[in-house]
């Protein structure tokens, strides 16, 4: 029995004659579907947040978004191929006018959910129905511990009805989980910010380093933090991982994204990133798309998504990451592999 | 026993995999430990498991049967992926 992080990680033996199973390694035939689909359903969103990969906010919808019938037609595949977790992000999920039909759909079919929102529509109805749904998590992002900070980086979003919206989750007895992103302007406040996720309820609180792409790369004079925020962000995830063991899980990436890169290069998680118009990528922070599930069948993508990751355009785009990391900002030029 | 509420299994050609959602962690079972999750899944008692496994390995593997079997339930246990009903 080998053990890896579904986003990648190390593997620890255990169980009765254990094998390995890697995505990189499947060409032998080892996993037969991916384990995790990251689907953004649509590029819409009522925020439109400094720092955000996908450069989403209100009218930045794909004009080619998938259509109802695709997307279904894809989740079937998924529930078909008996993929076990789906997490559906955007953009803004819950402002997808088909949403909690999906929702339903994957949950009814065993599918394991997880809705990654920005919490502003987290209203107690729309909460007691994710719960009546019983989707596995809810991960609200949440870049601050105050109202200055949180509004600062969630254009157009407000401090106070995200953590309304997360007591309402809560209290429909929805599992949560917080996402934070650093910035100058934030990382004083991440002691804060945890021991608030804990107090919210939060059963796993995430961050990493904030990502030179999308808006930020417009934005990233105001975004970056210095070294030292870093070093003291992270010694304060150190010290506040041990503080709540057993109680809230604190995840961080304390690599950059091109260790990260290396790691996936030897390593791809089985996971398929879709984005709103189908076309799905190799990782999201790489520019490769390898497939698209307007036109091919999940399965068909997820061959090419295994092969993909052989191809040298690959190695030479991180290789190329060593001397130039700026290169981030061209995650959406998509190259086809 | 059975699994636990967060955790899927899905056959595959090696064997199988299981995956904690949860904690998004992913465990490739060989075809052995797969044949466990299944009869798990299945509802078979838990010391009816290796009765029934060794009917389909060979006669060398099923001497360890009885061991590697209750081992794995144990480990399966530690990490929170079966519970008892």
């Amino acid at each position: 029995m080998d053990q890896h992080p579904g986003q990648g990680g190390s593997a620890e033996t255990a169980g009765i004659r254990p094998q390995t199973a890697t995505p990189g390694a499947t060409t032998s035939g080892a996993l037969g579907a991916p384990l995790y689909l990251a689907w953004q359903l649509t590029n819409e969103c009522n925020f439109a947040c400094l720092h955000c990969i996908e450069e989403s906010g209100p009218g930045r919808a794909f004009k080619d978004e998938m259509t109802d019938q695709q997307v279904f037609a894809t989740l079937r595949q998924a529930i078909d191929l008996d993929v076990p977790y789906i997490s559906l992000s955007g953009g803004e999920p819950m402002v997808h006018p088909r949403f909690f039909d999906l929702v339903a759909y994957a949950s009814e079919r065993g599918a394991q959910l997880k809705i990654e929102t920005n919490g502003q529509y987290l209203t107690k109805d729309a909460c007691q129905r994710l719960k009546q749904l019983e989707v596995k998590s809810v991960q609200v992002s949440m870049d601050g511990a105050s109202r200055e900070t949180f509004n600062k980086m969630r254009v157009r979003g407000d401090f106070d009805a995200v953590v309304q919206g997360i007591r309402n989750l809560v209290e429909a007895g929805v599992p949560l989980e917080i996402n934070y992103s650093p910035t100058k302007f934030n990382t004083h406040e991440i002691g804060r910010a945890i021991d608030l996720a804990y107090e919210l309820g939060a059963q796993n609180f995430y961050t990493g380093r904030t990502m030179y792409t999308g808006n930020a790369v417009k934005t990233w004079h105001m975004l970056v933090p210095s070294n030292d925020q870093y070093m003291h962000c992270f010694n304060t995830l150190h010290l506040k991982r041990i503080e709540y063991a057993g109680r809230m899980r604190v995840h961080f990436h304390e690599m950059g994204l091109l260790q990260e890169m290396r790691e996936r290069l030897e390593n791809p998680a089985a996971l398929l990133v879709v984005l709103p118009n189908g076309l799905v990528k190799l990782i999201n922070a790489l520019p490769f798309v390898c497939g698209d599930l307007r036109t091919d069948s999940l399965a068909q993508v997820w061959a090419n998504f295994q092969n993909a990751w052989q191809d040298p355009r690959v190695a030479e785009f991180v290789a190329a990451l060593e001397q130039d990391p700026a290169k981030t900002a061209e995650l959406h030029h998509w190259i086809y592999v | 026993m059975k699994l636990a509420k967060y955790v899927k299994f899905r056959q595959e050609k090696f064997g199988g995999v299981l995956f904690e959602t949860r904690s998004e962690k992913v465990y490739a079972l060989n075809p052995t430990a797969a044949a466990v999750v299944r009869e798990i899944q299945a509802g078979t008692p838990e010391d009816a498991i290796p009765a029934r496994l060794k009917a389909d390995f060979d006669a060398d593997e099923a001497a360890q049967i009885d061991r590697e079997a209750a081992a794995f339930a144990d480990q399966l246990r530690e990490q929170g992926l079966v519970v008892e009903e």
